[in-house]
């Protein structure tokens, strides 16, 4: 699915130059569920941000799909993401002007697809998600569990093949962590490749491997015997 | 996705309020006004475009240049130049002369004096005004014909049809009305009540005027042949003039009238706004409409400006919205798609408002305008294109900035956490466009205390009379009239109430005049000097409170003051067989500038002086100078006073002035009456108030000076909507900075120093770029006066000060709501 190699990323202001990531080779297969966990600071969320193709690379490739993206620019890297790559935050990002059901919509809105068919997908998401009977109500109005849960269900709703989740338990209690790991692991089950950063070493273990970074570099590896 | 993108516009809305009322307000205000003034301007421009043949009309203009004086081009044109023109031109079409009048009207018991209007037959042909009853081709061919709108039909036969009744004109000439028309509509420069054909009895003097090269009576409308050059018939007209007009013979030898008239067109639909001295009816200066317009367009980008500081300080709330659609793959092009059609859909909204606000002011601003301007989109095919411009123009200009800065949002930075994000564009950009904001409005005060301190100005510089408490009385050349003026000054003598009574040819707000040559006897110039002579009655100036600067005022009883004329001149009969140069003695007083123009040392040096006048074919007058009047404005004061000599000549006193004791005005007019009554019996009075006929030149300036006015205050009312909106959004965003202030030891004035010094800084920017801008413009304004007032710096300041408080007013209410909040609250804030 993706390969990154000899990836790094510095951030220059106008005095100091920092490395968030320094030559970081990572490989991920098709359906694999991975963890990044490290401690705060180490590169994780640029990681991700790379990954996801919000953000550039300074030097190093990055392998999508057989694709060298890390020249790209805003116009290709928004086509393939849009594609490819479904987005799940910690603190959830819902546009509150919306309601449940438009939340996840949007996913959709970008892709062409017509209307009617954007209902029955999106009602298929909210129920995989549990979610169907508050599709009218806007994100205020749910708890953070449910909130994140319609997250989910926008993420994966435009059918991504690979799912990017940043803590997506971090402001969750373990209850409602639990059920949204589950959920992952159901996905991943179906076919969707996974990468989560997690702080949390409890909600690692649903990953297939896990990969620690720390001060921008990968420092280990442990596949978990599946 | 449309759907979407409105949804979430409407919702935004809803959720941030203020922000909302503030933009729709500021924007709805903003267009208003902006649409207000651009009715007028487009009412002003539209002017005669209703006529058929409206592209072939054409005015002729003289330019008079009379060596000694400024070269002033004049509406009014000889009597004889319209014929001559059409025969000597095949590509003429037609032409018709438009003379105005005055003449008794009379039906049964209804007598009132009216202004008519003297035109050739086909008249109703140039001009298609509506018909409401009779035939346009003949109604003027008949020389007893008259033609009259419905207003005056209505006034003089009521309800009953007007057509093929008989009116009394002038108490002599029974007319036939031929034809009714509908009342003119608000967009002609032609004014008119009533029509005579050229030849009717009432004007028979005017044709006698097509011999006449040197008088120019009224004006003369050309059309041409369809396809025809205007062009080569202009490039043409003076050579035409050279070959055509013979040297007018004078006493003095000839005047080559040719050298002093330059001939020109002026196309029918430019007379409103391409004003000339003499026109029919007032226009609008293209000073005056571009200045209008670069007000409504100023208060366009005010407007513009709230809308894309408000958008990129909020800019922070809909980060994360943006990120989200970024993520789930929104193109940038698909962004700025939808924050501009956010921005063109409140626009709408705005537009919605100040239609509805238009349409309520519509009717006092007409009011106040005297003009009938109207929202209607049917009527006007090129409003509904406009209002599209206006909304594009200002959705597309306002939304720009913001849609491109929102658009470009990183999502990798944004999403970070729910309630931090980027601090919304550029503060910098945002100071810039306040201080831009400011010195727009900074200078429009300026601007309008400038317009408003010169038409103070105008209205209380020493005219150099005394208006108050002065009536004046026309007519008193009238047959029937003339005869009993003695009697009637000597009746109103009685009265205890009137302290001064004198007669003149013109009243200071008249608009006519005469022109003589006069020379020095001894010394002066050799050549004879064209200037302005008018007749006055013992007592006149003392009447009207002129202050004599040298010698005395003309004596009732020192005949040598007087000019006495024989019999056969004021019987208007030709001179005896033989009399070739006739001199009649006079006294003369001069005015200050008439005693420079001539080349006196002062006044007192022109006293005794001798001067020879041109009178009339064979006749002059051989003055003596008697005394020196102050200057004083015939008209407007923007005119500069010119030379004027006054002689006093009985058989040109066509107006009255009576000056009553404070407090006894309407005793004194009562008086007028009764007297007139029983004197006139058969002849209405027609009568005004000479400070009132004095205000009426300055009323359509007063109405600019308003309008300007109430047009600058709207534009600094909308830049502190802004600035209240900006302010507000700065102080939620700095809850934070102040709570810990508050933590470290700040007191409330102090916080309320801080915000408020910040939002000064870009007002007292904008005083350094207003000032200069309009210290040119207005010192370029003031400078087309001759009396004019002085730049203040005190004004600049002043405006300055005046921005600066509206702006710490604006801003120190939030600053302290803020300030006094408990600092815990601001620091759980975020």
């Amino acid at each position: 699915m993706l390969k990154l190699v000899d990836l790094v990323k510095a951030y220059r202001t106008e005095e100091v130059e920092t490395t968030a990531l320094n030559s970081v080779n990572i490989h991920v297969r098709d359906g694999e569920f991975v963890a990044i966990m490290g401690p705060s600071g180490c590169g994780k969320s640029s990681l991700l941000n790379i990954v996801g193709m919000l953000d550039t690379p300074t030097s190093g490739q990055y392998w999508f799909n057989g694709e060298e993206v890390s020249k790209y620019g805003e116009r290709k890297l928004a086509d393939i993401r849009k594609k490819n790559i479904g987005f799940i935050f910690q603190s959830f990002n819902l546009i509150d002007e919306l309601t449940v059901f438009e939340n996840v919509e949007l996913a959709l809105l970008y892709h062409d697809i017509p209307a009617r068919e954007r209902k029955e997908r999106v009602k298929a998401a909210l129920e995989k998600v549990n979610i169907g009977h508050r599709e009218s109500h806007l994100p205020q109005q749910l708890s953070g569990g449910q909130q994140q849960r319609v997250a989910i269900a926008r993420a994966v709703v435009a059918k991504p093949k690979m799912l990017l989740a940043d803590e997506p338990t971090g402001n969750l209690d373990s209850a409602n962590g639990d059920e949204v790991m589950r959920m992952l692991t159901d996905l991943n089950a179906e076919g969707t490749t996974i990468v989560m950063v997690t702080h949390s070493m409890p909600h690692a273990q649903y990953a297939t491997r896990i990969i620690n970074l720390f001060d921008g570099q990968v420092v280990a590896e442990n596949l978990r015997a599946a | 996705m449309l759907r979407n993108w409105i949804m979430v516009a409407l919702r935004t809305l809803l959720r941030h309020r203020l922000h909302a009322v503030l933009n729709l307000s500021g924007l709805a205000v903003g267009l208003s006004a902006c649409l207000l003034i651009l009715l007028f301007v487009r009412h002003e421009t539209g002017y005669d475009r209703f006529f058929t043949d409206a592209d072939r009309l054409y005015q002729v203009t003289l330019e008079w240049r009379v060596p000694g004086r400024k070269p002033e081009r004049a509406a009014y044109s000889q009597m004889g130049f319209g014929p001559a023109f059409k025969n000597a031109h095949p590509e003429v079409q037609d032409f018709t002369r438009f003379t105005q009048g005055r003449s008794i009207l009379s039906t049964g018991d209804r007598q009132f004096y009216e202004w008519t209007v003297t035109v050739d037959p086909n008249f109703l042909s140039m001009f298609d005004f509506r018909l409401i009853a009779g035939d346009a081709a003949t109604a003027l061919t008949d020389p007893s014909s008259i033609v009259m709108t419905e207003e005056m039909a209505r006034k003089y036969f009521g309800d009953a049809p007007a057509l093929g009744q008989v009116v009394t004109v002038d108490r002599k000439h029974a007319l036939k009305v031929t034809a009714v028309l509908a009342n003119l509509p608000p967009n002609t420069s032609l004014d008119f009540d009533l029509l005579l054909p050229q030849h009717s009895p009432v004007s028979a003097w005017m044709l006698e005027q097509e011999k006449h090269w040197g008088n120019s009576n009224g004006a003369t409308f050309i059309r041409l042949k369809p396809g025809a050059s205007v062009e080569a018939l202009r490039a043409g007209m003076r050579d035409w003039v050279k070959r055509t007009v013979t040297p007018l013979q004078t006493p003095q030898g000839p005047i080559d009238l040719a050298e002093l008239v330059y001939p020109d067109l002026r196309p029918l639909t430019d007379i409103h706004t391409h004003p000339l001295a003499g026109d029919i009816t007032p226009g609008i200066s293209q000073t005056e409409l571009t200045t209008f317009t670069a007000v409504a367009f100023l208060i366009l980008i005010i407007a513009c400006i709230n809308f894309m500081n408000l958008a990129t300080a909020r800019a922070t709330q809909r980060a994360r919205e943006v990120s989200v659609r970024k993520v789930v793959g929104a193109s940038r092009a698909q962004l700025v798609a939808q924050f501009l059609g956010e921005s063109v859909l409140m626009t709408v909204f705005a537009l919605l408002l100040s239609l509805a606000l238009v349409e309520l002011a519509l009717p006092a601003f007409s009011d106040f305008l005297g003009k009938e301007l109207s929202l209607d989109v049917q009527q006007d095919p090129l409003l509904l294109p406009m209002l599209l411009g206006l909304v594009l123009l200002v959705g597309i200009g306002g939304g720009a900035y913001p849609a491109f800065l929102l658009s470009s949002f990183n999502p990798a930075y944004t999403m970070k956490s729910a309630g931090a994000g980027t601090t919304g564009g550029s503060g910098r950009l945002r100071t810039t466009l306040v201080v831009v904001q400011f010195a727009i409005s900074i200078a429009l005060m300026v601007a309008t205390s400038v317009v408003y301190g010169q038409f103070i100005y105008a209205q209380h510089k020493n005219l150099g009379y005394n208006t108050d408490n002065t009536l004046i009385i026309g007519h008193f050349r009238d047959d029937g009239v003339r005869e009993k003026t003695q009697t009637f000054i000597d009746m109103l003598r009685q009265d205890p109430g009137v302290v001064g009574i004198g007669l003149s040819g013109h009243i200071p707000g008249d608009a006519g005049e005469n022109n003589t040559l006069i020379k020095r006897l001894t010394g002066g110039a050799p050549d004879d000097l064209l200037m302005r002579q008018d007749s006055v009655s013992p007592g006149f100036f003392e009447a009207l409170g002129m202050q004599m600067v040298a010698g005395r005022s003309f004596d009732r009883d020192r005949a040598a003051d007087l000019v006495q004329r024989p019999d056969w001149m004021t019987e208007n009969r030709p001179p005896p067989e033989g009399t070739t140069e006739l001199f009649l003695p006079a006294g003369v007083i001069l005015n200050e500038s008439a005693v420079k123009a001539l080349g006196f040392e002062g006044p007192a040096a022109a006293l005794g002086q001798q001067v020879k006048i041109m009178d009339g074919p064979v006749s002059y007058l051989l003055g003596t100078i008697i005394g020196v009047v102050a200057d004083f404005h015939y008209r407007s004061v923007h005119e500069p006073i010119r030379p004027v000599m006054y002689i006093s000549d009985e058989t040109r006193h066509h107006a009255m002035a009576v000056r009553a004791k404070a407090g006894h005005l309407q005793a004194v007019v009562d008086k007028i009456d009764r007297v007139w009554a029983e004197l006139v019996p058969d002849r209405p009075i027609q009568r005004s108030f000479f400070d009132v006929n004095i205000a009426n030149q300055y009323q359509r300036e007063q109405k600019t000076s308003q309008m300007f006015a109430t047009f600058s205050a709207l534009a600094i009312f909308i830049s502190c909507l802004g600035l209240y909106g900006l302010a507000s959004f700065t102080a939620e965003r700095r809850t934070k900075e102040i709570g810990l202030r508050k933590v470290l030891g700040a007191s409330v004035p102090d916080i309320v120093r801080l915000l408020v010094w910040q939002f000064s800084k870009p007002v007292l920017v904008a005083n350094l770029i207003a000032w200069p801008v309009a210290w040119v413009c207005m010192d370029r304004w003031l400078s087309d006066f001759t009396y004019r007032i002085d730049l203040n710096p005190l004004l600049f300041m002043g405006a300055g000060l005046v921005a600066l408080v509206i702006a710490w007013l604006t801003v120190g209410l939030h600053a302290a709501r803020v300030a006094r909040s408990r600092p815990i609250t601001a620091l759980r804030y975020e």
